[in-house]
Parts: structure tokens; C-alpha cells; sequence
């Protein structure tokens, strides 16, 4: 009865407005597209979240393109490369290329963006994409030269995503906010419309050169709103407003896979738990291998992986994820079973059991009380203790965290050097500081030879199993909902790339 | 003499006093529910079953009968974490009024009492407690202090005394130029003895109806503090947490939201229908 | 009047100085804001530089006085987590909640006085005892939710208004319903007991005998004064809405001062706590200030005057 003036508040308001309809997919030929997080503005050397970087990769082209299923590298802008010497790269350009304004591409606009964004009054977001081109020089019009400051391994990738090329006239008169009000790209899409932040309108560009490895797209509009609340979503999906989302959690997921499409892709992230021996200067039960063998044995690590993470997530065995190169599952493992770890407990003089607090950061509360709970059924009393990533990680170096919960990226990259030798080189995430062990690391991490690669890599992680120091958890994975008319692949990078998208 | 005719008028006003009936047994049945949770909850509210996720209440299809109220996202009973959130709710809500009671009693009193440079004092201690946004004080104050039941008690302890020190402080100023409070300061009664032994018994009706509705007000408190994660810690099964827990499955579980905050309604109802009819039946001269 | 203006005025100056020195203590109660500062990664030797960087090994007193002669000139200082002034993230943000707040406000006082003055003039009849359950129900739900309710409701099921954001005005319908129902009881409870009060004076009963319409009767004569208390309470309850809207703004991804707020706690972000709660208390102040010169301009016993 209460809720009386509410309703008929709200309905007036209703009908006063009668939200237009959004027209949506296959028939209107538009990709309409949701994401839970702002987009920023789309100059993408200031964008730090994803969702303006996958606008931004459809509106704009850099030099290079990497081919995720070989994982070699194609020319975009570039037609072809060379090296004429370690600290110098020379592209020759592309030819029939057209912005979207249609002014021609050439090796101007190369020179001006790189020249312009390499300078740090630029503000450009991440120093680590830029620092490493000391300048850039045209030889020709369809020629450019980069002279590196520092040899870098990771040039080609930054140059195939994060460093795209802008017209130089249009750049030059309107700077990083007039891009980012109106920009123009070479990409498979134009920009038509935006509100900032919350709606975008891109369109099939086809003035696109047909060499493009981006080229081929077939939808013809794609249309993104930003929804903060993910139930809007869901709902919005099953009516068919919408035809993408992602990052659904792996409940819902469950429960929508009758009505629309789910596809569920792994991604490099893994979740584990760090037990360090030395946390509050080796004051800590933790310093006992029984105890952290204890620890591993009592935590349901299928159970909990099967309830939080579903998908195409999987249970780790070693401390890595099964897609990285020098990756192994033969290593100790510790099997589910709280009578061995409430056995190992007393055996290391914890018979009425211990308290541990527990650290956790970048990882769904849910899944840290699970492991709480599992812990407490051996005797274990965990006092957890939530923080933001960088937090988290100040407390784990400093000591004060005997267990930290926690995940790794790896830099989207499949090789165990992205991850071990940050949790166990030496540096400053590293508490066991066991040289034998980061010898190791470091011979594999500098050498060339897959195979001795490989083979020092497996001792590492035997090292690691046999110690205790992780319990290794689950891989992660991202969730995408899609309407039923649409056809979509993932990448394990998360960058979604709608130009290969189509209708069923 | 008086006081055995005023009594029994005043039960018999009571018990025809629909709001103070209704509101009272709801609030006695609570209390109850909380003290004996132990014996009432089916299972251990902590207990988690990860086979057993997100069971549907009894309603809905696919219930598993041992479960009456289905499960929450970890498996854990969700009656039974309803039944013991009765007793944080309620546990944090008289907590806090005997606190904030204590200091804001004796504030009104001494200002009431004293006037003059001991009621500016304190009057602009109030006045500068009234200008604070509560809510935020309240996060913060809890944010750095450590999640956790002790340190909410005793942070909206130290912050809602205002409404008590108003009350008391008024009433302490119409009562001290009443005759019997001038006749025992001229035999020259102690001031303690006055202010605790004369003044306050005969303001307590107007201080328990502050009371019960402090408590209404503390209890949603907590669960807006909860529901912000800066109130009660989990596994804690309070009822605003409860409600934050279940915000991602609001759309295909929305019972997992709905029944802790019908909970935390019913119960702030009671306890604010309780303050009206006391009010009603004890002359109604506060706001 | 004068008299009375200057020592509303002196007091409210009083309860202001009270309220930033509490606002900037809460930095140090924290525990070491340079330590915060130099955050992740920080070593000891960058906290003890920026301690002396930010001139945090001066007496807390001149710190206060540095920090308030900044706040006096607008300047709450740098914000950790954004590495921007205070100023200007809280300048952004300002608009939503004082919209959000003003609106809500607005639509409490319209629905509570005519509810308020419709439900006195019968009390105990239909219309009253309807209007006290919608106050009673309104003061037991808690409006974060209420207002979860209400989006699974309205906005996810129905798909009629936005759930979240407040990009287009349609975001605020419902944050705006929810804040203003939770302010709603007080406001007619308030304007209802003040009424029957009123209505029930020989001096109304001799204005009704007079002959005068019923509706100027109570806006002309029983209103006029029935508005004293509603001018006090309405001040407080638009405080009270301010530090509502902090959970309400959560609720519904309004990115407001609240919600700022509540995001710089947990990101440990104090300049920007400090400065949220320093203004808040402030437009509070300067609300209730107002209201008792309003009241006393409407009252000359108010002022002393007898």
C-alpha cells in the first residue's frame, strides 16, 4: 500500500519520457555493445582502461598489427621493416591509406604523433610505451626511421597497440582534447557520434585499405553505451537490446546460458595464494613447511574453482598457468584433504590449531571467505583483511603479510618468465630469497635455448611445490554474453575486436 | 498513592494502544528470535557448502527442503543467517543507545541543570555534533578504526548522544525551577543526588521513548554502514551486508536482497511504532 | 534583530572553526599521512621527505592555520589517488549532489505539507491514517534497498527509467524518489501536529466563524504559524538528505560528493575525505543558520523581543 505514491510518481514519470526504443542487432545491421566501466576520453596514449582502448583500436591504426593465432607481427600503416642496426628501425609506409577526414596518410603523420607523444610534457599515460623512442625520423614520404634511447624487447609489441597514428595537420591544430572530441583514425571504424563516457556511435569505415590485416569488417554500426549496473545488462540481453557484454560472473553466466549466448575464453591471469615464511621477521607459523603443506591440503581448491570461477577456468596445478611456455604440472601436489593437513598441524606442534591472518586484494570476497572457511575446518583461524592492489602488495613487501591472496597477469603473455621471476627472482616481491632458486630464473629468463629454458623453469617450480610457498589456485577467464545473431571470438589479450565480428 | 492510580490508567492505555501493541510484540518476537537464534537456526550460519550455491527459497522450484529460505553464494543457510542477523541488528542498536545514552544524558543533564556557562559549553558541543554529515564521519571514523563490532558500537556511540543531550537538557531546564528541585537544593541536597537520584527518574519517560526511536535510527545506521562494507565485517550475517552480498544476483535471485531488508523494515517498524505509542500513552510533550 | 543576527552569526563562525579543526584532525588520527602519501612502493625515505615536503613535522597548529588559510582561499589541497587539487574533482562533482539533494528536497516539502495539512484537518479520519503509514513505512525502509528495489523493479524488469548514472535527467528519477521519500515522514509529521495545534486555537475557530474560506483560514492564518517548527526541521532535513545521499549515490553509480567520498575512503584518499566532510558540515551550518533567521524574522519572540 505504501509504496502507492511511489508507483504512481514513477509511473507519471514513465510515461512522460517513453524512452525511445533502442533498435538493435541483425536486422538494423548495428552491434550494440555494453560496458560496465566509463570509456576515457579516446586519445589512447591517456587511456588507461580497457574499454576506451578497444574503442580506440577500432578507431585508430599503428604501425604494426600482431597476428594473436601465429603471434607474428604484420604491418598495418607499415608495409615492410627492417633493422639496419640494433638501435634504429626503418618502416616503409603504406601507400593507399586514408584517414577519416580524408587527408592521405604519410610518413608526416608517423613523425609528428610519435614526436609529439614522446615528449613527457605530452602526458602520455604509460611512460614504458614511449620512453624507449628517442626520436623519429622521415627519410622519404612513405619513410620513417625510429632511433630507440634503450634496446627494448617489447618495441614491436608496443607499436602493434599502443601507439597509433594520428592525422598531423588535424593533430597539430587540435591536440590530445580536440582527438579526443572528434577523433580520426585510419581504423576499420569511424567515430560519428559520442557522449562522453556514455554513448558511441562507430560505423564501418570503408575507405579502409583492403591490405589492412584489420580490413573486412562486416557490421555496419556498432553502438556503445556504457550501464554501470550489470543487471541492466542481463536484462537487456535477454530482451535483445543488447547484443555484447562481458566480464558477466560465472553465477549469472550459468543462468543466462539458456537465453543468450555465453562464451566463456581463458586469459593469461591466475589466482594464487602467497605464504611467505619470513612475514614479521619469521615470527609465523608459516615458517614450518608442515603448515603451509597444511595449508595447501585444506583448501578445496576444485570446489572452489568449479563455485567462483567456472568457465573455462581450471584448477593450476604448479604456480603458472598451463598456456605459458616452461609451464609443468609435474610437481608435488596437494591433493584436497583436511585429516593430512590437520595431521601435518600437529605434527608441526599446531594440535589446537593457529591463527593466520590473511591478506587479500584484486580478488572477489567470496572466494577469500571460502578459503577462510576451508581453513577453519583444520584449525586454522583466518583474520582477513581486505585491501586495494597496491596496498596489498606494500604490505606483502613489507613483510606484515603472511598470506596474501591475490592474481597475476603475466603481461598477457605466455611465458612463465612474465610471472616467476617476480614472485621469486630476487626482487622486491620475493621473501624466500633463495638464491639457488633465482639463479635459476635468471639463466632461464636470458637464455635462448627453449629447451634449457624449459628444463630450469621445471626445477623452479618443483622448488616452489615442494616448499610450499604458493598454493596455486585457479586460472582465470572472461565471460562474454552475446545475442544469439552474433558471432564473436575472444582473444586471451581481452581486446575484443568487433571488425571480425558478423552476423550468424 | 499517586503513582498506584497513574499506573494501572497508564497500562490500560498502553494495551489499547494499537501502535504500542502491534510495534511492541513485533519487537518482544525479535528479541526473542535473537536471544534464542542458537536453538531456532536450523544450521550454523557460518557454514559453507559449495555443492549447495544460491538454493531457491521455499517458493520457487528446485528448494531443497532442509534449506527454507534457500542458500546465499557461499551455501551457507540463509534463514538461519537471517535468524543470528537479528541479534547484530538489534545487539548493535541497544549498544549503541547505552553508549550514546550515557554521554548524551549526562551532557542534557549538567547543561539543563547548571545553565549558564556549563550550557553554552555544551550547547555548541551540539550544535558542532549536528553540523557533521553522520554517515561519512561514521565511514571514516570506521574505515580507519578496523571493521568490526566493537568499533561500530562505540564510533555511533560517540556520535548519536545529540538527540539524547536535547532531550535531557530540556527537560533538566523545565524541572529545576519545579518546587521539589528548589526545596531540596535549599536543604542543601548534593548535586549528584539531584541531578541522578531526583532529576533524571522523572524524565524517564521521555528518555526511553528517545530511546526506542535511537534504536530504529542505529539500526539502519549499521546496515547502511554494512551495506558500504565499512560497518559489520563478513561472515558477520548482518542483514545490510546480507543486502550488499546479494546486489550482483539482484536480477535472477532478487529474494537473496528482499528478505534481509524486509527483515530490517519489520523490525525498524516495531521498534518505531514502539516509540510512538509510548509517546502517545506518556503525554506526547517531545517531538 | 541586529543583536540576535550577530550572535547567530558568531556562533555559526564558532561551530565552523570547530568543524574544519575535526575535519583536519581526522588526518592525523588516520595514522601517518605521508606514509599515505608515498604510498605503494614507498619507502621510509620517501615518507620522511614528503613529511617534509608537505611540512607535516610542523606543529599541528600551524599546519591547521596553513591548511585553513588554504581552504579560505579555495584550495583543499592535492588529492592522492587522483594527483589533482581537491577543488577540482570536488567542483565536478558538486552538481549532482546538490541536484540530487535540491530536487529530492524540493519534492519532500511539496508531497509532506499538503499531506501534513490535509491529514490535520481530520485527525484519526482516512486521509490521516494513510498519511502516517506512508511517514511510518518511509522512516522504517532503508532507502539503499529501497532503491536497489526499485531498479530491479523499474529499470531492470520494466526497463522504464535508467538505473544508473546521471548523465541524462532521467538518472534521477529514481535516486531523487528514494532520498525524498526517506525525507518526507519528518517534514509532514512535523507540519501535521503543528496544524492540529493551530486548527485548534480560538483564534483559527473565530477566523472560521468569521466566515473566511476554509483555504485561507489555513494558508493565511493556521500555516503562517504552524511554519516555525517546519522552517527548523526543513533546514535539518536537507542536512540530513546531504549525508544520505552518500549511500544513495552508491546505489545508483551517481558519481556525486558522496560517492566521492566513500570512494576516497577506501582508496585512503584524505584530502578529498577531509574536504567532503568540511563542506558538507558547512552547507549545514549555513543551512541551519538561515533557518533560525528566517524563524526569527517570522517571530519576534524568537529574537528576544517580548
Amino acid at each position: 500500500m505504501t509504496p502507492s505514491l511511489t508507483q504512481i510518481l514513477l509511473s507519471g514519470a514513465a510515461v512522460a519520457m517513453l524512452a525511445t526504443p533502442v533498435l538493435a542487432d541483425k536486422a538494423s545491421d548495428t552491434l550494440n555493445v555494453a560496458f560496465s566501466l566509463e570509456p576515457e576520453p579516446l586519445d589512447t596514449y591517456k587511456i588507461a582502461g580497457r574499454e576506451g582502448l578497444i574503442l580506440a583500436r577500432h578507431v585508430y591504426d599503428g604501425l604494426l598489427y600482431k597476428d594473436m593465432d601465429s603471434g607474428t607481427f604484420k604491418g598495418l600503416l607499415a608495409e615492410s621493416w627492417s633493422q639496419p642496426d640494433p638501435l634504429t628501425l626503418e618502416f616503409k609506409l603504406r601507400r593507399d591509406v586514408t584517414f577519416h577526414n580524408g587527408a592521405a596518410f604519410t610518413a608526416d603523420d608517423v613523425v609528428d604523433t610519435l614526436n609529439t607523444v614522446i615528449k613527457p610534457d605530452y602526458g602520455t599515460r604509460y611512460a614504458i610505451s614511449v620512453d624507449w623512442i628517442a626520436r623519429v625520423e622521415k627519410v622519404d614520404d612513405y619513410t620513417v626511421r625510429i632511433h630507440m634511447a634503450k634496446p627494448f624487447a617489447g618495441a614491436f609489441e608496443m607499436l602493434a597497440g599502443s601507439l597509433p597514428i594520428y592525422p598531423h595537420a588535424y593533430f597539430d591544430a587540435v591536440g590530445s582534447a580536440g582527438m579526443a572530441k572528434a577523433p580520426v583514425g585510419t581504423g576499420p571504424y569511424r567515430l560519428v557520434s559520442q557522449e562522453p563516457g556514455v554513448k558511441y556511435v562507430l560505423e564501418r569505415w570503408d575507405g579502409i585499405s583492403p591490405e589492412s590485416p584489420k580490413a573486412g569488417a562486416q557490421i555496419k554500426t556498432i553502438v556503445v553505451r556504457t550501464m554501470p549496473e550489470l543487471n541492466t545488462q542481463y536484462a537487456e540481453l535477454m530482451s535483445g537490446k543488447l547484443d555484447w557484454m562481458w566480464r558477466i560472473p560465472p553465477d549469472q553466466a550459468d543462468r543466462l546460458a539458456s537465453r543468450v549466448q555465453i562464451v566463456s575464453a581463458p586469459i593469461m591471469r591466475i589466482s594464487f595464494l602467497n605464504l611467505a615464511p619470513v612475514a614479521a621477521s619469521g615470527d609465523t607459523p608459516l615458517k614450518d613447511l608442515r603448515v603451509r603443506q597444511a595449508v595447501a591440503h585444506a583448501i578445496d581448491r576444485d570446489a572452489i574453482t568449479r563455485a567462483f570461477a567456472g568457465g573455462a577456468s581450471e584448477v593450476l596445478k604448479a604456480f603458472c598457468n598451463p598456456a605459458q611456455f616452461g609451464c609443468t604440472d609435474a610437481v608435488t601436489q596437494y591433493a584436497y584433504d583436511p585429516d593430512k593437513a590437520k595431521a601435518l598441524l600437529a605434527e608441526a606442534g599446531y594440535k589446537d590449531g593457529l591463527s593466520l591472518p590473511m591478506t587479500f586484494a584484486a580478488m572477489p570476497r567470496p572466494v577469500a571467505e571460502a578459503i577462510a572457511a576451508d581453513l577453519a575446518k583444520v584449525g586454522i583461524t583466518v583474520q582477513l583483511d581486505e585491501l586495494q592492489y597496491a596496498a596489498g602488495v606494500s604490505k606483502w613487501r613489507e613483510r606484515q603479510a603472511p598470506a596474501f591472496f591475490s592474481n597475476w597477469g603475466s603481461y598477457g603473455v605466455g611465458d612463465v618468465a612474465f610471472l616467476l621471476s617476480n614472485f621469486f627472482g630476487g626482487g622486491a616481491d620475493d621473501l624466500v630469497q633463495d638464491a639457488e632458486l633465482s639463479g635459476w630464473l635468471h639463466e632461464a629468463d636470458t637464455a635462448t635455448d627453449p629447451e634449457l629454458r624449459k628444463a630450469d623453469y621445471a626445477k623452479a617450480l618443483s622448488r616452489i611445490a615442494d616448499e610450499a610457498w604458493v598454493v596455486p589456485m585457479y586460472s582465470f577467464n572472461v565471460n562474454y554474453g552475446l545475442s544469439k545473431d552474433l558471432s564473436f571470438r575472444p582473444y586471451p589479450d581481452e581486446f575484443a575486436r568487433f571488425w571480425q565480428s558478423s552476423w550468424k | 498513592m499517586a503513582e498506584e492510580v497513574i499506573r494501572p490508567a497508564l497500562w490500560r492505555r498502553g494495551l489499547r494502544n494499537v501502535a504500542l501493541m502491534s510495534g511492541g510484540s513485533v519487537v518482544v518476537l525479535m528479541v526473542l528470535v535473537a536471544v534464542l537464534a542458537p536453538l531456532l537456526a536450523p544450521h550454523d550460519p557460518y557454514s559453507q557448502d559449495l555443492t549447495r550455491r544460491l538454493l531457491p527459497p521455499f517458493w520457487i522450484e528446485g528448494t531443497d527442503p532442509t534449506h527454507l529460505l534457500g542458500t546465499d553464494h557461499l551455501g551457507r543457510d540463509y534463514l538461519s543467517r537471517l535468524i543470528y542477523g537479528a541479534r547484530i541488528s538489534l545487539g548493535v542498536g541497544f549498544g549503541v543507545v547505552l553508549v550514546s545514552g550515557l554521554i548524551g544524558i549526562s551532557l542534557g543533564l549538567v547543561a539543563g541543570y547548571f545553565g549558564g556557562l556549563a550550557d553554552m559549553g555544551i550547547s555548541f558541543i551540539i550544535t558542532t555534533r549536528l553540523s557533521l554529515p553522520i554517515v561519512l564521519v561514521a565511514l571514516a571514523a570506521v574505515a580507519f578504526a578496523g571493521a568490526s563490532l566493537a568499533t561500530l558500537i562505540t564510533v555511533l556511540g560517540l556520535l548519536l548522544w545529540d538527540r539524547f543531550a536535547v532531550v535531557s537538557r530540556a527537560a533538566a531546564q523545565s524541572l529545576r525551577s519545579r518546587d521539589f528541585i528548589k526545596g531540596l537544593r535549599a536543604i542543601g541536597a548534593g548535586q549528584v543526588r539531584i541531578l541522578f537520584l531526583e532529576l533524571l527518574p522523572n524524565m524517564r519517560a521521555a528518555l526511553i521513548v528517545v530511546m526506542t526511536l535511537e534504536v530504529a535510527n542505529v539500526i539502519l545506521l549499521e546496515a547502511a554502514l554494512s551495506f558500504l562494507g565499512l560497518g559489520v565485517r563478513a561472515p558477520t550475517p548482518s542483514w545490510g551486508l546480507m543486502i550488499s552480498e546479494g546486489r550482483d544476483n539482484i536480477l535472477f535471485d532478487p529474494w537473496l536482497t528482499a528478505l534481509p531488508g524486509a527483515a530490517l523494515c519489520v523490525l525498524v517498524l516495531a521498534v518505531n511504532l514502539l516509540g510512538d505509542g509510548l509517546r502517545d500513552i506518556t503525554g506526547g510533550r517531545l517531538k | 534583530m541586529l543583536v540576535y543576527l550577530l550572535r547567530r552569526l558568531a556562533v555559526a563562525l564558532c561551530v565552523c572553526v570547530a568543524v574544519s579543526a575535526l575535519s583536519f584532525g581526522l588526518m592525523f588520527v588516520v595514522g601517518d599521512p605521508a606514509v599515505a602519501i608515498a604510498g605503494a612502493g614507498g619507502s621510509a625515505r620517501d615518507a620522511e621527505a614528503i613529511r617534509h615536503a608537505y611540512g607535516f613535522d610542523r606543529p599541528y597548529v600551524v599546519q591547521y592555520l596553513g591548511w585553513v588559510g588554504h581552504v579560505l582561499r579555495g584550495d583543499f589541497g592535492q588529492s592522492i589517488y587522483f594527483n589533482m587539487p581537491v577543488t577540482e574533482i570536488v567542483r565536478a562533482r558538486l552538481p549532482v549532489t546538490a541536484i540530487l539533494g535540491g530536487v529530492s528536497f524540493t519534492l519532500a516539502l511539496v508531497v509532506a505539507v499538503p499531506l501534513g495539512i490535509v491529514a490535520a484537518r481530520k485527525p484519526g479520519g482516512l486521509t490521516d491514517r494513510l498519511a502516517l503509514l506512508l511517514a511510518v513505512t518511509g522512516q522504517a525502509v532503508p532507502s539503499f534497498w529501497l532503491g536497489l528495489m526499485a531498479i530491479v523493479v523499474f529499470g531492470v524488469w520494466h526497463g522504464l527509467v535508467p538505473t544508473s548514472g546521471a548523465d541524462t535527467w532521467q538518472g534521477y528519477i529514481l535516486p531523487v524518489v528514494v532520498l525524498a521519500y526517506s525525507a518526507m515522514p519528518a517534514m509532514m509529521r512535523i507540519t501535521r501536529s503543528g496544524m492540529i495545534e493551530v486548527l485548534g486555537t480560538d483564534y483559527i475557530r473565530s477566523a472560521e466563524a468569521k466566515g473566511l474560506p476554509t483555504w485561507q483560514v489555513i494558508v493565511g492564518h493556521a500555516l503562517r504559524n504552524a511554519i516555525l517548527p517546519l522552517v527548523s526541521l526543513a533546514a535539518l532535513q536537507l542536512g540530513v538528505l546531504l549525508s544520505g545521499s552518500i549511500v544513495i549515490e552508491s546505489v545508483f553509480a551517481l558519481n556525486g560528493l558522496g560517492r566521492l567520498a566513500w570512494e576516497s575512503l577506501l582508496r585512503a584518499d584524505l584530502p578529498v575525505v577531509q574536504a567532503v566532510i568540511l563542506i558538507l558540515s558547512l552547507v549545514y551550518v549555513v543551512l541551519t543558520t538561515a533557518a533560525d533567521l528566517v524563524n526569527a524574522w517570522l517571530d519576534p519572540r524568537i529574537r528576544g523581543v517580548r
